[in-house]
């Protein structure tokens, strides 16, 4: 500590230099914040993934067929280790055109035990269940459409018959509900029942997916070949995997999430690398004789390398902690700045990633005054204080 | 002395002395490689994917969905539609009197990836005209299914991202294991995807309705008509499009996408890298300061050594931009990429390194500017009795 003020008065020797360092440091660790904090978000998904959980849907044929028939959910139920089942439907469509999608999943009464850690009270569910056009969206989606509870919300699927022959639904909004970090695009959920009963008879008793929990989570991924082996010979084969399977790895689209994000975050790192070690040697360079100076006074070789390691963080870890704010900070804008409707995770500023970012910023300053504090151990002290280096 | 010809013999003794100020210059070389090496190395990725999917797109060919289907996959088109569709004006006919057309179908199938994981392939059906319809069509090994048996053809890169996809192996359909007698390319996304007989996948998937029909169109002109004679038939609900177009449109949705995020983070790097080059010009000035007196001195501009010290910061930048576009392009040009469930070539065509170079200029034009009128404005007695 009692070096503070000599590192203060060389950091600020070059207040330009060390502004300028301190801002391209800053926005390295912005990246950084953003790119870790990214891929910190698909660890989040993976461990908030239930072990207990499964899905199943038809293995062939997509959202356009109708769905495969409830009854496989009956069947499911039946089936030892299954403790409770639940149905979904999709209502595909759009807002007014088809450039504004809109995806609402329908869920009946058994949903609330299959999603209970969905941030949706008791209170929520019940006055869901009371209402049979009632829906529920996330705060994103309600953002999204500019929607307040109480508001009506009508859309368009022509995917999904209606009895009427319309095909425009009315539904209305009785809650919104916090975001989940699995759910990027965020949600809005319906009544199963009423969507049913809408169609024409012969679309009825349809279901896209079910979604199960098993009684023991040891269990679930043997309950899943299960039940993959129970319709395979069915006329309607399933593809059934775990929640946890479905979320674990970092895989975007196919693409390798964590490779991508930290490739980034390491060429901001070299980049800044390259910027800090190049403003400590030369501020070592310029002030030689000055160390030389100190070291015939006294000073220790391992004080000289506290004083320049210390000249060397005070930009990297300033600039870390400011820049990981930042992404913090924009973390929480960007819903707003990117295009709706596409299912990137928001980046997470955990802990972790903090303690990550302090890692790397420390690192940074080490690497940085290596080369520096080595020349000036080895300095021959009279040769430098006659400056003729 | 004429402005260029000062600018010129400012520029290059001032080039001479970079050397002296080496490593402190090769921060906005580093920083430019940097910035670019990853923007070009994340625009690889849309420009591949956008141009797979504008090569499988032929303005001679119509395709026809239902209204509102945002992919073939939530289109659907019942056996009596697709004999309306096929036999409107405006199809190109076959030697034999028949319109070339092929009502499709689309599925995706599960499969694993390379790495195991669980995602899906495009099992596209082609009945009798699948082939007439594609040119571009041709087998690389094996043979053609055989209409009517349970039987598939895979395009030539759908092994490198999935597995069991070369001739002999078989895919886990409904019914049983289906043979792969055969590899195609179309030099497209098709290259990608699994082909079978179109009523014998559909028995197999029990799937009653097809997803799109595919027409080639008499002239190119005859689009309008058809289209008419489609959106005009109270019978149908379709939309008919160019294939072309077709494809651009479902490009669209995810070059924004990709473009936010490329742009977004390539924007950060290129605000720090800015900082960067900030810091090595106005320490090149500094550095410089007694012999740009001196110019200044003997009768050179304000303007020459301003414009020197932004030539020098664009002399760094453009081959850092450089070298980050060549690395990008030694490392994904032409390297196989895939997203969700196409499969595609990456590249960083000239247009990508091109805007490489614009950015550095941009770049040291922004960060030399600065430093420049600082150069520009330092009184010259001063700088030169300075130590």
């Amino acid at each position: 500590m009692k070096y503070l003020p000599l590192v203060w008065t060389a950091v600020m020797r070059t207040p330009m230099r060390t502004i300028l360092t301190l801002l391209s440091v800053t926005v390295a660790f912005t990246l950084f914040g953003l790119m870790i904090g990214l891929n910190a978000t698909f660890d989040l998904v993976a461990d908030r993934a239930r072990a207990d959980r499964i899905f199943t849907e038809p293995r062939f044929g997509g959202i356009a067929d109708n769905g495969m028939p409830i009854a496989i959910a009956r069947k499911i139920a039946a089936m030892p280790g299954v403790k409770v089942v639940t149905a979904v439907n999709f209502v595909p469509g759009y807002v007014q055109d088809p450039k504004h999608p809109v995806f609402l999943v329908m869920l009946d009464g058994n949903a609330e035990k299959v999603v209970e850690d969905w941030p949706i009270s008791p209170q929520v569910w019940s006055a869901l269940r009371n209402d049979r056009t009632g829906i529920v969206m996330s705060k994103s989606q309600a953002q999204r459409w500019h929607k307040k509870v109480g508001d009506t919300f009508t859309m368009i699927s022509k995917a999904v018959r209606r009895a009427d022959g319309q095909n425009s639904w009315t539904f209305k909004l009785i809650a919104i509900g916090d975001d989940i970090a699995e759910q990027t695009n965020g949600y809005v959920f319906g009544n199963y029942d009423y969507i049913d009963k809408a169609k024409p008879v012969a679309d009825q008793g349809k279901v896209n997916e079910i979604d199960l929990l098993a009684n023991d989570p040891a269990t679930a991924p043997e309950l899943a070949q299960r039940i993959d082996r129970a319709f395979a010979n069915s006329a309607t084969p399933l593809q059934t995997t775990t929640d946890k399977m479905a979320r674990s790895g970092k895989d975007f689209g196919g693409l390798d999430v964590k490779a991508i994000t930290h490739g980034i975050a390491l060429a901001g790192m070299f980049m800044v690398l390259f910027l800090t070690g190049n403003g400590i040697a030369e501020s070592v360079r310029e002030r030689f004789a000055e160390f030389a100076t100190l070291k015939t006074i006294g000073f220790s070789d391992r004080s000289v390398t506290v004083m320049v390691v210390l000249e060397a963080a005070l930009p990297c870890v300033l600039g870390g902690a400011l820049g990981v704010g930042i992404a913090a900070l924009l973390a929480r804008q960007l819903p707003g700045l990117m295009p709706p409707g596409f299912g990137l995770p928001l980046p997470t500023v955990s802990p972790l990633v903090m303690v990550w970012a302090a890692v790397s910023a420390f690192a940074v300053a080490l690497l940085s005054a290596a080369l520096p504090i080595l020349r000036l151990t080895r300095m021959d002290i009279a040769t430098a204080l006659s400056g003729r280096t | 002395m004429n402005i260029l010809r000062q600018i010129r013999i400012v520029s290059l003794i001032n080039f001479k002395s970079v050397r002296l100020r080496l490593w402190r210059s090769l921060v906005i070389v580093v920083g430019m490689t940097c910035v670019i090496g990853v923007l070009l190395s994340m625009l690889s990725l849309t420009k591949g994917m956008q141009k797979a999917y504008l090569d499988t797109g032929d303005p001679g060919r119509a395709l026809v969905v239902s209204t509102g289907a945002q992919s073939e996959g939530n289109s659907s088109i019942s056996r009596d539609k697709a004999r309306i569709i096929m036999d409107a004006p405006g199809i190109a006919k076959a030697p034999d009197g028949s319109p070339i057309a092929d009502p499709g179908m689309n599925t995706g199938i599960p499969l694993a990836r390379l790495n195991g994981r669980k995602s899906y392939i495009n099992l596209r059906g082609f009945g009798p005209k699948g082939v007439m319809l594609r040119p571009e069509f041709h087998m690389v090994s094996g043979r053609m299914f055989r209409p009517g048996t349970r039987e598939l053809i895979v395009g030539i890169t759908a092994k490198t991202q999935f597995q069991g996809m070369t001739v002999g192996d078989k895919v886990i359909l409904p019914d049983g294991e289906w043979p792969i007698v055969g590899s195609f390319t179309t030099g497209d996304l098709l290259d990608g995807q699994l082909i079978g007989d179109t009523e014998t996948v559909m028995k197999a998937i029990r799937k009653s309705s097809y997803n799109s029909v595919l027409v080639r169109l008499e002239t190119p002109q005859s689009f309008a008509a058809f289209k008419k004679a489609l959106t005009t038939n109270p019978a149908l609900s379709v939309d008919p499009i160019l294939q072309s177009d077709w494809y651009k449109k479902l490009s669209e949705g995810f070059s924004t996408f990709f473009n936010v995020i490329a742009y977004g983070i390539g924007g950060i790097m290129a605000i720090g890298a800015l900082f960067g080059c900030l810091n090595t010009m106005y320490a090149a000035v500094a550095a410089r300061e007694r012999e740009i007196a001196t110019l200044r001195a003997i009768g050179y501009g304000a303007v020459a050594v301003a414009a020197s010290v932004i030539l020098e910061a664009m002399a760094l930048a453009v081959p850092g931009a450089l070298i980050g576009a060549g690395l990008a392009w030694l490392a994904y040009d032409g390297a196989q990429g895939s997203f969700n469930s196409s499969i595609f070539k990456l590249t960083v065509p000239p247009a990508l390194i091109g805007m490489a170079i614009v950015w550095a200029v941009a770049v040291a034009l922004l960060g030399g500017l600065l430093p420049s009128i600082r150069a520009a404005r330092r009184p010259v007695v001063e700088a030169l009795r300075a130590t």
